[in-house]
């Protein structure tokens, strides 16, 4: 009995003092003072020589452990941060900036220079040519209808051209034979063409 | 101006008299009709041979009796009298164009409406193309001096040739 009493009197004061405890390390937290203290400590050299410690220590090994042991890199699989990160990546202006100024670079650029001098290139060239397959690749290639139809098309406009060419020089040696042979018969020049009939 | 006289005009005023202007009557001239023959030509010996190299090749395997010689030449001259008659006159009948008329957009067509002429008319043409060739093609030579370059063989059928440039065909989906 008399243990129960204690227990209703004691259990809120205990409430009261933590919720006064948590306010007062919440306001602690929030005021200046606290982000200057942890800004000067971060910038000491106690938290270097920490974090210097701790990376030697086992730490380093039990995070690993953990993270394999939670299946820390699974679940953020499964929640899609690596598309989610590729698609800032390839949407951002950073890549288009990286690629650039890796184009621009001479280093890159000497870079290719030496991958299309090294015989690693020609030694490429040489064994695809040698495949089987690079054959194969051509053979459909050759034989796709876009293709047929493709060359078909030019055989014909060249043909239509060749023709054409034929057809102006053979109008134009019309007249011109025409012309002689009038002036041989001491005929007149022929008419202009008239109008079309109805 | 009256109805009436509104109505005349309307009545006499050709139909296509809002078209755009037709293009100039010419004729073609005697080189390249003779290009355009000589393609025929080639197509029709080429037809010609590549027939009697088969049927020749048959009658090697079949070896008839000598006495079928004579009847064998007659008929192959026949069929062969055939083809060339006939390739001409249904071609000139048809459409007025044969391949190698085609090939120089050309067209043999009547003197007096244009249109194609009758098979009859294109036999009767192909009899006087071979009777101008006859002396030393000199049936060919009004094609140079005739204001509408008429060969012998087109005053004898009334044909002319014009140039009949190719019609464009847009399929309709």
């Amino acid at each position: 009995m008399g243990g129960s009493i204690g227990a209703a009197v004691v259990r809120p004061t205990v409430r009261r003092i933590n919720r006064t405890a948590v306010a007062t390390l919440d306001g602690l937290l929030a005021s200046r003072l606290a982000g200057d203290v942890v800004e000067r400590l971060a910038a000491s050299p106690l938290a270097a020589r920490a974090a210097h410690g701790a990376l030697q220590g086992p730490l380093v090994e039990a995070l690993a452990g953990d993270l394999v042991r939670y299946r820390v890199a699974d679940r953020l699989l499964s929640e899609g941060l690596v598309e989610q990160t590729a698609a800032r990546v390839l949407e951002g202006e950073e890549l288009e900036r990286v690629v650039q100024a890796a184009l621009e670079s001479p280093t890159v650029e000497r870079l290719i220079a030496s991958a299309i001098e090294s015989r690693l290139l020609d030694q490429a060239v040489v064994r695809l040519l040698e495949s089987d397959d690079l054959w194969l690749i051509v053979d459909e290639v050759a034989s796709s209808p876009a293709v047929t139809t493709a060359i078909a098309q030019q055989s014909a406009g060249f043909a239509e051209q060749v023709a054409g060419g034929v057809r102006a020089r053979s109008r134009s040696a019309d007249a011109w034979v025409e012309q002689r042979a009038r002036r041989a018969f001491r005929r007149p020049p022929a008419p202009p063409p008239g109008p079309e009939a109805g | 101006m009256s109805f009436a006289a509104d109505r005349a005009q309307a009545v006499v005023r050709p139909a296509h008299a809002a078209e755009a202007p037709a293009p100039p009557l010419t004729y073609v001239g005697i080189v390249t009709r003779a290009i355009a023959f000589a393609v025929d030509a080639a197509v029709i010996q080429f037809v010609a041979i590549a027939v009697a190299g088969t049927f020749a090749l048959i009658l090697s395997v079949l070896s008839p009796p000598d006495k079928f010689d004579g009847v064998l030449l007659v008929v192959g001259s026949a069929a062969y009298g055939l083809w060339l008659v006939g390739y001409f006159v249904v071609f000139w009948s048809a459409t007025g164009q044969t391949p190698g008329n085609r090939l120089f957009q050309i067209r043999v067509c009547r003197a007096v409406d244009r249109t194609a002429p009758s098979a009859g008319a294109a036999l009767l043409r192909f009899g006087g193309l071979i009777l101008a060739a006859l002396p030393l093609f000199a049936g060919f030579l009004p094609i140079l001096l005739d204001d509408r370059r008429r060969g012998a063989h087109d005053m004898i059928a009334g044909t002319v040739v014009v140039p009949a440039p190719p019609v464009e065909i847009t399929s309709r989906r």
